[in-house]
């Protein structure tokens, strides 16, 4: 393992280049016999130095002759197959290299968009920087969530059909809870998202980390008595829905 | 600790047992091969011909500048230096071309594995950013886990985001419309990236592959500074 990283050019240096030439070309040889034994196949390589006529061989120059005359038996088409020389394997490699990188860069996307979406939804992300093929792609991944989200409500549905659990009593007290209240802080929400003065935002954001950094267990101790075990945190979406949720959450609403 | 591969492991020198790990060493380590073997000709100027015959017998062989030359060359087994010097100048003509588009495809390659270590390592800032936010938020974490009444909740709220997403989509395209001088087709960008960056709803679009600019707190852009 190099501790530096070599730069793939001729070595004019010839010392240098003669010295690195010697290390290689017994690392090679290594890798040769390695693979062979590894994996029980025929192999030999011929290595020609810049300073000697004489080739060096492996496994020897009988080993070489025998794989040779095998492979010159082979058919014209099977040998050149997988053929290559410098030129072909470097364009072969690089592209491997374009696929490799296409691929992380469509992922590290949608891992940017997927923060975005939830920075988004805490009213912390503008959409303004947002270009159209962004705001596409977007709508898109917030769509790919919507439908993870009813499949989820599917299979619960079914679950709860099946063992038969009347979850209606404790679930309709929150729709009640949420509906009036939704009209209006959706519009503030709305203002939130949209709000260009950093103000506002300002104001609002310290009130969500509060909100935010409420410790999982603290909320769940004020839950235990609700039943059920339900995990309500707050979704901040808008300020005001925080404070309900919390109001909730302090009530003796639930029986 | 258990490791996931037997890398910087020692291996010991026998035929592997298990057929498929074999299948799988032997395609890594032929590509390992010819790689040393390419690295070996750039920077030394070497002459190399390898020939490996595959469990599947198939044949894989790699030469510089050619397998047919060194082959050849080895089979004539002609004592003169003729190889080293090419006597003809067309045959000089020839290998100078041929090495300097070997230099070219050098530099290709070294570019874009640059580029894909700063996008892996990209990926990995990502990955660790998702956790700190997903220990943090509920609704960030996998949807199979959530119960009712927070799946109403996200979902809500993302529907919300969703007609907010339409309408500043509307308000871009209007934008466009009257400004002629349209910013957003990232095509006259003189930042082009070595491939074209699919957005991944499989739109084809060209996209400057950096970061989008208010997640690494860049000033709000006028609208055409992200560009």
């Amino acid at each position: 393992m190099t501790r530096t990283k070599v730069k793939l050019t001729y070595i004019s240096n010839d010392s240098a280049r003669k010295a690195t030439f010697k290390k290689r070309r017994k690392g090679l040889m290594k890798k040769v016999s390695e693979l062979s034994t590894l994996c029980d196949v025929q192999a030999c390589a011929i290595i020609y130095s810049p300073y000697d006529s004489q080739p060096e061989l492996w496994p020897s120059p009988l080993g070489v002759q025998r794989v040779l005359a095998q492979f010159k038996t082979m058919p014209e088409m099977e040998q050149s197959k997988k053929m290559v020389n410098q030129e072909s394997f470097l364009r072969q490699r690089i592209a491997k290299a374009n696929e490799q990188l296409k691929k992380q860069r469509k992922e590290n996307r949608e891992k940017e968009m997927t923060r975005v979406m939830f920075q988004s939804l805490m009213g912390k992300s503008q959409l303004h920087g947002l270009s159209m093929v962004d705001l596409n792609d977007l709508g898109w991944l917030i769509d790919q969530n919507l439908k993870e989200i009813d499949n989820r409500m599917k299979n619960l549905n079914e679950q709860d059909s099946k063992s038969q659990v009347q979850l209606q009593p404790t679930t309709l007290p929150v729709a009640a809870a949420t509906v009036p209240e939704r009209g209006v802080e959706r519009q503030q929400g709305f203002e939130l998202n949209n709000n260009v003065g950093m103000a506002v935002q300002r104001q609002q954001q310290p009130f969500f980390m509060d909100m935010m950094n409420v410790p999982q267990d603290h909320q769940q101790q004020q839950m235990a008595g609700i039943g059920g075990g339900y995990e309500m945190n707050m979704l901040p979406f808008a300020a005001d829905q925080c404070q309900i949720n919390a109001i909730w959450s302090n009530s003796s609403f639930y029986p | 600790m258990a490791r996931k591969s037997k890398g910087r492991q020692k291996v010991e020198m026998v035929k592997m047992a298990n057929e498929s790990n074999l299948q799988v060493t032997f395609s890594k380590r032929r590509s390992g091969l010819f790689k040393k073997a390419s690295e070996l000709c750039t920077l030394c100027g070497a002459e190399v011909g390898i020939i490996v015959f595959s469990p599947g017998r198939k044949v894989f062989s790699f030469g510089h500048p050619s397998v047919e030359a060194v082959i050849d060359r080895f089979l004539s087994r002609n004592p003169s230096n003729h190889h080293l010097h090419p006597t003809s100048g067309t045959m000089q003509l020839i290998e100078a071309h041929r090495n300097a588009t070997v230099r070219e495809l050098n530099t290709e390659l070294t570019q874009v594995m640059n580029q894909l270590e700063v996008e892996k390592k990209r990926g990995d800032q990502l990955n660790q950013m998702k956790r700190v936010s997903q220990a943090q938020c509920w609704w960030e974490g996998p949807v199979d886990e959530m119960e009712m009444p927070q799946l109403d909740q996200l979902k809500s709220s993302l529907e919300d985001l969703k007609k907010n997403v339409s309408k500043q989509a509307d308000r871009v395209l209007i934008l466009n419309t009257t400004n002629p001088s349209s910013h957003y087709f990232v095509g006259s960008s003189s930042h082009q990236p070595v491939i074209p960056n699919v957005g991944f709803n499989g739109n084809h679009h060209v996209m400057p592959p950096h970061p989008l600019p208010h997640l690494d707190g860049w000033n709000h852009p006028a609208y055409g500074h992200f560009f």
